[in-house]
């Protein structure tokens, strides 16, 4: 499959059926989760009704990880295989993991403000993901400083493969500090530890919006296919016109 | 729920995700409309990848 998939053409033609069947069902399976999340799921006995902005907030945050998950995987495949879709997968995906970053910082203040009663503190984990919003903001600066997509494939990818090193801090900072900020309360030795009624709906919004996420990033590596195909073009076209010139 | 005295964070939150989301849907729409009309307009130049001059 790797080897199927690696010919950007087959790719197209595998995800202009892949985009439409993702989007839509991740669309349907999120509208249930906010559906139940609102009209199912109950008023937390602390937080009230704030404990709405946990069901974007939540799948927010694990988007920002998962995304740079397979940011670094793509990495990989850019550095050790020269896989032809692993950089352009890479970028694809940075700008997407960007944005449900800041989503996730711009959820959780607006949830910190009532809660906590602070929009901000440099907690551990709350400054972890600030970092990897930075580092984020940083790859997509870089993709953009090269002319040539393959140095700059390179050169992201081994910014990525260090910034990955933030990964864990994310996921263990609520355990190795002490940190306003609770621990995990889903992905955890013991299992979760919120009550059913509020987790399926969570669980159903995270599915779905992942799913979406992926169409997103099927799609964008569609532009960026596209893009090289341009950029091909236009030298090759510049090219011949040099020759006419000198000819 | 609207009675809640924090009903506008609340709103706020889900507001900024879908201001977030749709501008990242919108970006990547428009985005694929420019490449797409980038790439029909070389072609229409006669410019062609050696792949495909090697087909034809």
């Amino acid at each position: 499959m790797n080897l199927t998939f690696a010919n950007p053409g087959r790719f197209l033609a595998f995800i202009r059926y892949a985009i439409p069947w993702l989007a839509a069902c991740g669309a349907i399976i999120a509208a249930i989760g906010f559906y139940a999340a609102f009209a199912y799921a109950p008023a937390d006995y602390q937080q009230g009704e704030t404990v709405r902005i946990m069901y974007i907030h939540v799948p927010s945050a694990w988007l920002s990880t998962a995304c740079y998950g397979i940011m670094a995987l793509s990495s990989i495949g850019t550095l050790v295989w020269r896989h032809p879709l692993a950089d352009v997968s890479a970028k694809a995906i940075a700008p997407i993991g960007a944005a449900f970053t800041f989503l996730c910082l711009l959820t959780g203040s607006l949830w910190g403000k009532p809660m906590w009663g602070t929009w901000w503190v440099w907690d551990a984990r709350l400054t972890s993901v600030l970092v990897l919003f930075l580092i984020y903001c940083g790859i997509l600066a870089l993709w953009n400083a090269y002319e040539d997509p393959a140095r700059a494939g390179r050169s992201a990818a081994v910014m990525t493969l260090v910034g990955a090193i933030n990964l864990p801090i994310v996921k263990f900072s609520v355990d190795w500090w002490n940190t306003l900020h609770q621990p995990a309360s889903v992905f955890r030795m013991g299992g979760p530890t919120i009550d059913k009624s509020m987790l399926w709906p969570l669980l159903l919004v995270a599915i779905g919006i992942t799913l979406v996420v992926l169409a997103l990033h099927f799609a964008a590596m569609r532009n960026e296919i596209l893009r090289r195909r341009v950029r091909t073009l236009s030298i090759l076209a510049a090219n011949h016109e040099m020759k006419g010139i000198v000819e | 729920m609207i009675d809640d005295p924090h009903f506008g964070f609340i709103l706020a939150a889900y507001l900024a995700g879908v201001v977030v989301f749709s501008s990242l849907l919108l970006w990547i729409i428009l985005d694929y409309k420019k490449q797409k009309q980038l790439l029909a307009t070389l072609e229409a130049s006669g410019a062609r990848r050696r792949s495909e001059s090697n087909k034809r």
